[in-house]
């Protein structure tokens, strides 16, 4: 995606979007309801078409894929689109057969289809009568049946419980072991994990694109330390330190650090502390959650733009 | 794999699809084929063909030599009216006819045949309270045939007492029956047509073409509609299948089905309900065949034209409402004036029920060009739906 932005009306859907996903990978589309995910997805699927900039997939144009290229493209949307009245391999088989699986290939890959979603036993059962989850897991299972080398997921976990979930992960990762290529959308932040590369979305707005750690990196400028001590101890003790960015006071025996890198930095608070005659119980690296450091980057986006609103505003109240 | 076999594996698939949904909803076939069958058996069983008598009073002049025996005036009325009284009071006859106790007041001249001899016309009153206009037309055809006997029956009575007189006076023999005088001719009636069906018989292909019509309109206009609004499009268009594929798909599908419901309604009717198929089978299947193809296009268009179920049933229904009024089920075509006939001959209905008729109750079609209409309507309803689906699918919003 290049400079890619979509509008509707005077809504601004996604807003000059560029990103690449390298062949092989996860990348997983992370925002709250309505930052734009699923238009994206439509995008590159070629149901709907940019307002500007360009797209490419598989080194088309989504709006113009050739059959050839859809025969490689899954696609499973967000809501619940099947059958009601057909079972599970029912609806299977059809949706292999509409992307040309022929009839003597097809009842291997819904087994494994299914197995892999863990519905086999519910193969017989038609789709109305299955859960929310069991549904979301039939999509799923439905999109991959004919073996996709690009695959565009629309938020495949919802509705699913956790150690599922991981089940779900876990194929979507063995599919890019075999090559494939996914794009996944998903509103848990902690999803972020399982994924190659993460693009952070909020407003229609790219705010964060790369790998998970890096991302947790730089949400908080470097490396973060949690630092235990016996006795109270001042931050400021650690501000005058060489490769500690920042220093936050949680109690007077706990102290938060932002290092440019934790592994050096470690020892040299380690001596810091005790020239200050201050003993230390443990110093660890300090796991955010990718919840905290979504929030932190969304925070800083808002302020950045509200800022940037601002002065548009003052410098027009100038003119 | 070549893309012809590709396309072919896209095209059975929606066939598996549809057949499969259809058979998960027996409630709903039941409703759409067995319900106009319980309706075509019970309008056969309790309809009997003709219109109940008018009923009728006869009021005759004061000193009348007519007789008074309302069975007299009955065997005048070929069972169309039903008399009720014969009298001479005219206001108390009115009173009941404007009450709506009698539907017909017959008023006899008070010296028809003194008129008559003085070579004058008499005048016989006829008073009746109708607004529905086709009983109007059966009152008025009822009176005729009445007021007619009643004719003849004077002209009887006068040319029976002329002879009479004649004898009296000429003394010379008369052969001359006041019956020729009254009545110059008779009609023999004979039906040259290869059958005379009851009328479960004659309405049975007409409510077969309406039950095929129907189905095939109802079940493809639902079926497209639901895979527009659940989104199924949207996995569609993502897909290598085309718009002729998912038509195509589509038609084989139906075109299948409406062959089997054929069998079944058409099997009952020649089977359990006695209608007669003179043609054979080989040009009722190619007929239902023409029928389906036409009306799978209809229902179709509405899917691809309604933003929701509700609309789709709704415009369905408005099909079927004007099948009813248009197509010459109820009412005959030739009946409506040219400029509404267009409306009645674009419904493929119209052209399934007057061949099927033909076909079954005579034993050939005569009118080949209804069959030519029929594919007409067919391939241009085809051709409007591939150009709406091809846009909807290709859409970029």
């Amino acid at each position: 995606m290049d400079s890619v932005s979509r509008r509707f009306g005077d809504v601004r859907a996604v807003q000059d979007v560029s990103l690449t996903v390298p062949e092989g990978t996860v990348l997983g589309m992370i925002g709250p309801s309505g930052s734009g995910k699923t238009t994206i997805i439509r995008m590159l699927t070629g149901t709907l078409g940019p307002t500007e900039g360009r797209l490419s997939v598989l080194g088309q144009v989504p709006l113009e894929f050739t059959r050839q290229a859809r025969e490689r493209i899954a696609y499973m949307p967000q809501l619940f689109s099947l059958y009601p009245d057909l079972t599970a391999a029912e609806n299977m088989n059809f949706v292999a057969a509409l992307f040309g699986v022929p009839w003597w290939e097809r009842s291997k890959l819904i087994k494994r289809g299914l197995g892999v979603v863990d519905l086999w036993d519910a193969r017989h059962r038609p789709a109305r009568d299955l859960s929310g989850g069991m549904q979301r897991r039939l999509e799923l299972a439905c999109a991959l049946v004919h073996n996709p080398r690009v695959l565009f997921i629309d938020e495949p976990t919802a509705g699913i419980d956790p150690l599922l979930r991981e089940s779900i992960w876990d194929e979507l990762r063995r599919l890019r072991d075999e090559g494939a290529t996914l794009l996944v959308t998903t509103q848990y932040v902690g999803e972020a994990i399982y994924c190659d590369r993460v693009a952070l979305l909020a407003e229609g707005e790219l705010i964060g694109l790369d790998e998970p750690e890096a991302l947790r990196r730089s949400a908080f400028g470097g490396e973060v330390l949690e630092i235990n001590t016996l006795s109270v101890v001042d931050a400021e003790v650690l501000k005058r330190v060489d490769g500690v960015r920042e220093v936050r006071q949680v109690t007077g025996r706990q102290l938060i650090a932002v290092t440019d890198d934790a592994g050096t930095t470690s020892p040299r608070i380690m001596d810091a502390l005790r020239a200050a005659n201050v003993e230390v119980r443990e110093i660890e690296e300090y796991q955010a959650s990718f919840d905290d450091m979504f929030t932190t980057l969304v925070t800083r986006h808002r302020e950045a733009r509200q800022t940037t609103d601002e002065e548009i505003a003052a410098r027009e109240a100038v003119a | 794999m070549t893309g012809v076999l590709k396309s072919l594996i896209r095209v059975t698939s929606f066939v598996g699809k549809e057949l499969r949904e259809l058979r998960r909803r027996p409630g709903v076939i039941a409703t759409l084929v067995l319900g106009p069958l319980l309706v075509m058996l019970l309008f056969g069983i309790g309809y009997e063909g003709q219109r109940r008598p008018f009923t009728a009073d006869i009021v005759l002049p004061e000193g009348s030599s007519m007789p008074t025996d309302p069975a007299f005036y009955q065997d005048m009325t070929e069972d169309r009216m039903s008399i009720q009284e014969v009298g001479t009071d005219k206001e108390a006859a009115l009173a009941r006819l404007r009450a709506q106790d009698v539907a017909v007041v017959v008023v006899a001249p008070a010296d028809a045949e003194a008129r008559m001899r003085a070579g004058e016309q008499s005048t016989i009153e006829v008073y009746w309270n109708e607004v529905d206009p086709l009983d109007d037309g059966l009152a008025r055809l009822a009176m005729q045939i009445m007021v007619g006997e009643l004719n003849q029956e004077i002209i009887r009575r006068a040319a029976a007492e002329g002879i009479t007189v004649a004898n009296a006076e000429l003394g010379e023999p008369v052969t001359l029956d006041p019956n020729v005088i009254a009545e110059p001719t008779t009609a023999k009636e004979t039906n040259v047509a290869p059958t005379a069906p009851a009328t479960i018989a004659f309405f049975g292909p007409a409510v077969f073409a309406l039950v095929l019509q129907h189905l095939a309109i109802t079940l493809t206009a639902l079926s497209l509609v639901r895979e527009r609004l659940t989104g199924q499009m949207d996995r569609y268009r993502v897909s290598p299948l085309n718009s002729a594929e998912l038509l195509i798909g589509k038609y084989v599908a139906y075109a299948l089905f409406s062959l089997a419901v054929s069998a079944l309604v058409g099997g009952a009717m020649v089977g359990w309900l006695g209608v007669p198929n003179l043609g054979g089978w080989p040009i009722l299947v190619g007929i239902v065949l023409l029928l389906t193809f036409a009306s799978l296009g209809l229902g179709i268009l509405i899917s691809l034209i309604a933003d929701s179920e509700r609309q789709a049933v709704q415009l369905s229904m408005l099909v079927l409402l004007a099948s009813v009024f248009f197509s010459g089920f109820v009412l005959p075509v030739d009946d409506f004036i040219p400029a509404v006939r267009p409306v009645a001959y674009a419904l493929p209905v119209t052209h399934g029920i007057a061949t099927l008729q033909e076909a079954m109750l005579r034993g050939e079609v005569s009118s080949v060009w209804m069959l030519g209409a029929l594919a007409g309507i067919g391939i241009l309803l085809y051709i409007i739906a591939l150009v709406r689906l091809r846009r909807l699918m290709h859409r970029v919003d």
